[in-house]
């Protein structure tokens, strides 16, 4: 991988998550639900899940470039 | 009344809790008359052991009782602590390794100690140590609430409640300050890690077990206004700038720094950090709580003995009291118990750092390491009984009021510590400017938004809707520390010229 292609990387699995936690209209709804919880609830519980992830691959790039 | 289990259960857990405390003296053991022995636990912390003990920074009694306390009282806008975590992890994903190297480089303990290599102004960083120390207290002075509040709800119906209450209480923080003197940051990290298995067994189990018992959650949703199940979008810049400013702050806390600079190294703080945002989900359980409540008649009935506005803080003991079998809630209420405990140590030992190496050592700089270690240890004890006092004397509601002012405080010392990191131009002066304009704008527009009353909003109402004023008066400071900054080069290069 080229260091330009992982600085873009790196920037993107910062950005993506944070973009979607700042765009508060993407996910302030009610429907669809899950187990009887509105959108709005289970959106952002599950969204942690993803965060992690997009976090982990910062950290395991981060990892292998020192 | 409460049955026996609940209290066995409860008390041998914290009995558990203490030998765990003092234990820490031996586990892995250190030279602990060496400030960064007993501080930073000798900056050996792995992965697990910083995830748990940055997650007892994260999970305190602002997560039991402040956030679950706002989603039943306002609603949906309080799950803004969501989002927020999960954008602060990001923030110290990018710029805590960075702080960690220096610190591990230069023997740096606190954000203040980087400030004054950095910029080489004394004065800067007493501001900021100064700023650290202030915004802290309301914090440890949340989780005695949070503290309080598992107490109130065992105690309910007892006769003398009150001052049962607060003697065990008092007893509580000796022995935590008995303990945290001995052990420092190593009894703190053992007992996270205790706290922590506690709670998540108690957020699996309610999250499981509640929705089943009243019917599943749209059965607690239908309960309640629309205002609960979505925000209300004059709310959303309000959401925005929650999140935004929160995740600015809470790495500024010098608990959260203290947390930091114990990992064994960078990439091991890489990986945890990365994967704190799981603790959120822990978080959103406890924030849905305050829903969950609206459906269980018992306890709103319970709920409902208490005056308006401490019921809020009380929700989440007394939802467990009154959906769980008894033995089950006395591990859970100790859970929440000692969640206030535990960060309320990490909390007073990083007050402690900040005042003995940026204040008093800035002043008697012969200071002998035996001498250093000691007014460490000393001072903070002292902060524990501070905050104790502290919420003897006023009422609970206010102290969580009083925490967000602290949010707005300590966001203020971003520009130095944060951008001090990586922008070379910053220059002292402007940012003492801006620190200072920062703080002063932001108690302006707490006081007002409260119209120099009771403090209950850290909202401000902006032509674009309610704005968090930790936000607002944070741009304003950054305007000035960069603006500043851009001047003053411009001008030195002038003076080259000629």
């Amino acid at each position: 991988m080229s260091t330009k292609t992982r600085y873009v990387i790196l920037a993107l699995v910062i950005l993506i998550p944070s973009f979607v936690n700042l765009g508060v209209p993407i996910y302030n709804r009610d429907s669809p639900e899950l187990f009887g919880m509105p959108f709005f609830y289970w959106f952002q519980t599950l969204w942690l899940f993803a965060t992690a992830g997009f976090y982990m691959v910062f950290a395991h790039l981060k990892g292998k470039q020192q | 009344m409460i049955g026996t289990d609940v209290i066995v259960a409860f008390v041998t857990l914290f009995i558990l809790f203490i030998v765990l405390g003092f234990y820490g003296k031996y586990w892995r053991r250190g030279d602990l008359n060496h400030v960064h022995e007993w501080s930073l636990a000798g900056r050996k912390l792995g992965t697990t052991l910083v995830f748990f003990l940055i997650g007892a920074d994260l999970y305190t009694a602002y997560s039991f009782v402040a956030i679950p306390s706002g989603v039943f009282a306002k609603g949906s806008l309080y799950f803004f602590a969501i989002p927020y975590v999960m954008l602060t992890f990001g923030v110290a994903l990018v710029t805590m390794p960075r702080l960690w190297t220096l610190a591990r480089e230069n023997g740096y303990i606190t954000a203040s100690d980087f400030v004054k290599d950095r910029f080489g102004s004394p004065t800067l960083a007493i501001m900021i140590a100064i700023t650290g120390i202030v915004a802290e207290l309301p914090y440890i002075a949340l989780q005695i609430v949070g503290m309080q509040s598992v107490l109130t709800v065992m105690l309910a119906g007892t006769a003398n409640s009150q001052i049962v209450e607060e003697i065990s209480l008092l007893i509580a923080f000796i022995i935590l300050a008995a303990f945290t003197y001995t052990s420092g940051l190593r009894g703190a990290t053992l007992t996270a890690v205790f706290k922590d298995i506690l709670i998540w067994v108690t957020v699996i189990v309610v999250i499981i077990a509640v929705p089943i018992s009243i019917g599943g959650f749209g059965n607690a949703f239908s309960q309640v206004k629309p205002s609960y199940v979505t925000l209300s979008s004059s709310l959303v810049p309000a959401y925005g700038t929650l999140i935004l400013g929160s995740a600015l702050a809470l790495y500024l806390y010098p608990h959260a720094i203290n947390g930091v600079l114990s990992s064994e190294s960078a990439q091991k703080l890489r990986k945890s950090t990365a994967l704190l945002p799981l603790y959120g989900v822990g978080l959103a359980v406890l924030a849905l709580m305050g829903i969950l409540v609206f459906a269980v008649p018992n306890a709103m009935h319970f709920l409902s003995g208490f005056p308006e506005s401490s019921r809020g803080i009380l929700v989440v003991p007394s939802l467990i009291l009154f959906t769980m079998p008894g033995w089950f809630s006395g591990i859970a209420l100790l859970g929440i118990f000692v969640g206030g405990l535990v960060p309320a140590a990490i909390m007073a030992m990083a007050q402690a750092n900040l005042l003995t190496r940026n204040i008093i050592k800035e002043f008697k700089p012969n200071l002998k390491d035996s001498s250093e270690i000691r007014i460490t240890k000393i001072s903070s004890t002292v902060f524990k009984f501070i905050a104790l006092g502290f919420v003897f004397v006023v009422p609970a509601t206010y102290a969580i009021s009083l925490q967000l002012l602290g949010g707005v405080l300590i966001a203020q010392i971003l520009p130095a510590v944060l951008f001090g990191l990586y922008v070379k131009s910053l220059k002292k002066v402007p940012l003492i400017a801006g620190l200072l304009v920062g703080i002063g704008s932001g108690i302006y527009m707490v006081e007002s938004a409260n119209s120099f009353g009771t403090l209950t909003v850290s909202l401000f109402s902006t032509p674009f809707g309610p704005i968090y004023i930790a936000v607002i008066s944070l741009a304003i400071n950054l305007a000035i520390a960069f603006g500043g900054s851009y001047v003053a080069s411009k001008i030195q290069a002038r003076f080259k010229q000629v």
